[in-house]
């Protein structure tokens, strides 16, 4: 079973946009099933240290074999994410 | 109290020599950029910032973007100090590399780095972070305007919670900023730059503070020399401490003649420089000078480069030079180190080491010019200078020998400057004539003592050294068999000219003598003839006194006695 993890810190402008980017792709790719995680380094930090996630907005793609991706940035090129979530449907 | 907040504050790095050519440590609660090629040693200086700031008490935390956690530890745990920093629980080490086959899709913040260290902070109550490679994760930035905010951003960060950060990122050639990060040296207050070189098939490290805002710093680029002690500045382990006391005291060179020319020894804590060609008796006058330091009860350093210790004692006892029993009893340190194995700069250090360890009184190097042969970008000069003022601040008494090739009395003294540098320079050299090679010595400076400036012939026996007039021939000098002979043929003219002048005395002597003798039988006979004619004299008055009495008429025959009464009666009454 994929899962997404999205990572980030408060109410920070990057993360926010992250967010509704991310949002946006995934109903364009109808993976409205896809409901991602979202952990705020600022409360768990020791969440970024297990994950190795420095740098915020990061997406963390776990797929269904286990492999781990990572796409960082407030994923506002649209190619990118698409492409990185397209192993998703 | 306000200018006291506002002045810059410094943290101590615990590496001595760091904390003097900063004058007192790295920012404290700001970043230091420190950047350097591969292999300059980067990682290690900051571990081994870490390791000394744990050692006093303080914390850290270690963020590796490039270096895997296992590999950061065994970079560690190959240093003298790098044990105590893995036992340590106060300080963290976070592994932030970057993942894999990681892509971006638009502008990241760091906050998230910040948080994370935050609560690695306050478990270890650290005061130092290290973020060893930060360029890796912030080539994923897009906009490298975005990654240079991000700088800032840390280094304000670190501000507000005062801890002292050391960024560390790889120098992209000559520029002072990481690939990516072209600015960032205008932001912060302090960059380090180390870098690492190939001269001679050698890696030579060196050291630059780039950029010390606010603070006085030596801005130089500094010989580093990385060994188990992790990196060192040689040069300049100690701060220049108060004057030194000139001592007045002389001390014996081992050879009493001379100390005589010398004016009574060398000044204690003053340097000899002795050069000659091979051959010239150097490393002898140099076991003089140790024996009789021994003999004082002082401590010698004895350092020889390239010849090893028991073919060199040995050779020594064969012109009556006893090392064997000062090296048995510890008076006498023999070092023999190859000049070849390390760098000039390890040299020194080594020199240094082998200095504060052992304290000596004085110190040999034979021959120093062996230095010259080590490799090293920085040269031997620099080690020379620091090696001549460090004795002499020490008030050690040093004596060097050098090398010299043939026709050139300074020869590779002077690459090093040592000749310059030393107090005193004596040069060794031999004559060759009728047929044989006669060692000399001559004093070509000696510092605030009158000296000699006569070349002296150096005589080799098995009672060690000692000097001989050389024998002045006209416009030459004469030593060895013609020396000799001259003499000879000299004390036997000498010898000539005084039984000559004997035998005249002698002669006139005895001339006088004969003169006086013929003087005193003269007067003997003039004595006698004075005796003769005073009584001839007296005859003749008497005999006179009476003819004239018999021929006096009123006069009766005075032969009568009643006639003799007659005579003195009219006497009485005239």
């Amino acid at each position: 079973m994929p899962m997404l993890i999205l990572f980030i810190t408060g109410t920070a402008p990057r993360s926010q946009r992250a967010r509704s980017n991310l949002g946006k792709m995934l109903d364009r790719l109808n993976l409205n099933d896809v409901k991602p995680f979202e952990v705020d380094l600022l409360e768990q930090p020791d969440q970024g240290i297990e994950h190795g996630i420095f740098a915020t907005p990061s997406l963390l793609k776990f797929d269904s074999s286990g492999e781990v991706s990572i796409l960082y940035g407030d994923l506002s090129v649209e190619e990118r994410l698409q492409k990185f979530l397209s192993d998703l449907d | 109290m306000q200018n006291d907040e506002m002045k810059l504050q410094k943290r101590k790095t615990g590496i001595v020599s760091l904390d003097n050519v900063s004058e007192g440590g790295l920012p404290s609660g700001q970043a230091t950029l420190v950047l350097g090629q591969a292999a300059a040693g980067k990682t290690v200086l900051s571990l081994q910032i870490l390791a000394r700031a744990i050692e006093r008490g303080e914390g850290g935390v270690f963020v590796t973007f490039e270096e895997s956690p296992a590999q950061v530890k065994r970079d560690v745990a190959s240093f003298s100090w790098g044990e105590k920093l893995l036992t340590s629980e106060r300080w963290q080490l976070i592994d932030a590399r970057p993942r894999f086959g990681a892509e971006a899709a638009g502008e990241f913040d760091i906050e998230g780095l910040l948080s994370i260290v935050g609560a690695a902070i306050a478990k270890t109550h650290a005061n130092w972070v290290v973020f060893d490679g930060i360029d890796q994760l912030l080539q994923y930035q897009p906009d490298p305007k975005v990654a240079i905010d991000q700088v800032r951003r840390i280094n304000d960060y670190c501000e507000s919670k005062g801890w002292t950060l050391l960024l560390i990122g790889k120098a992209m050639d000559e520029s002072l900023a990481p690939a990516h990060l072209e600015g960032i040296e205008f932001l912060l207050s302090a960059t380090l730059v180390l870098s690492a070189r190939v001269v001679g098939q050698q890696l030579n490290r060196s050291l630059r503070i780039a950029k010390f805002r606010g603070s006085r710093h030596v801005a130089d680029e500094l010989p580093v020399v990385m060994d188990d002690d992790g990196i060192q500045l040689p040069y300049h382990e100690y701060l220049p401490t108060a004057e030194v006391v000139a001592s007045n005291e002389r001390i014996s060179t081992g050879v009493s003649r001379l100390d005589k020319l010398l004016g009574g020894g060398i000044y204690r804590g003053s340097s000899l420089l002795v050069s000659g060609r091979p051959g010239t008796a150097k490393s002898t006058l140099a076991g003089s000078f140790a024996e009789a330091a021994a003999r004082r009860g002082e401590r010698t350093l004895y350092v020889s480069f390239d010849e090893i210790e028991s073919p060199y004692v040995r050779n020594l006892t064969s012109v009556g030079i006893n090392l064997r029993d000062p090296i048995d009893n510890g008076l006498v340190q023999f070092v023999d180190l190859s000049a070849f194995a390390l760098r000039v700069t390890e040299h020194f250090l080594t020199l240094r080491r082998l200095i504060d360890t052992f304290d000596p009184h004085c110190l040999i190097i034979d021959p120093v010019s062996a230095l010259l042969k080590a490799s090293g970008a920085e040269g031997a000069t620099m080690a020379t200078e620091h090696l001549i003022d460090l004795v002499r601040r020490r008030g050690i008494t040093t004596l060097l020998t050098s090398l010299s090739g043939v026709g050139d009395p300074e020869g590779e003294a002077t690459q090093g400057q040592v000749s310059t540098l030393a107090d005193s320079w004596i040069v060794l050299d031999y004559n060759v004539r009728g047929g044989e090679r006669n060692r000399s010595l001559s004093i070509v400076k000696s510092r605030g003592s009158a000296h000699s400036n006569q070349e002296r012939e150096l005589l080799l026996s098995d009672a060690g050294i000692d000097l001989a007039d050389v024998y002045e021939h006209g416009s030459e000098v004469l030593m060895g068999t013609a020396r000799a002979a001259k003499v000879r043929e000299d004390a036997v003219a000498q010898r000539h000219r005084k039984l000559e002048r004997e035998q005249r005395r002698l002669d006139l002597q005895r001339q006088l003598e004969q003169a006086e003798r013929e003087r005193d039988l003269f007067k003997a006979k003039l004595d006698l003839e004075n005796a003769e004619m005073a009584e001839t004299d007296q005859l003749e008055d008497s005999f006179r006194e009476d003819i004239r009495q018999r021929r006096d008429p009123e006069q009766e025959n005075p032969d009568e006695p009643s006639n003799l009464d007659a005579v003195n009666d009219k006497a009485q009454w005239q």
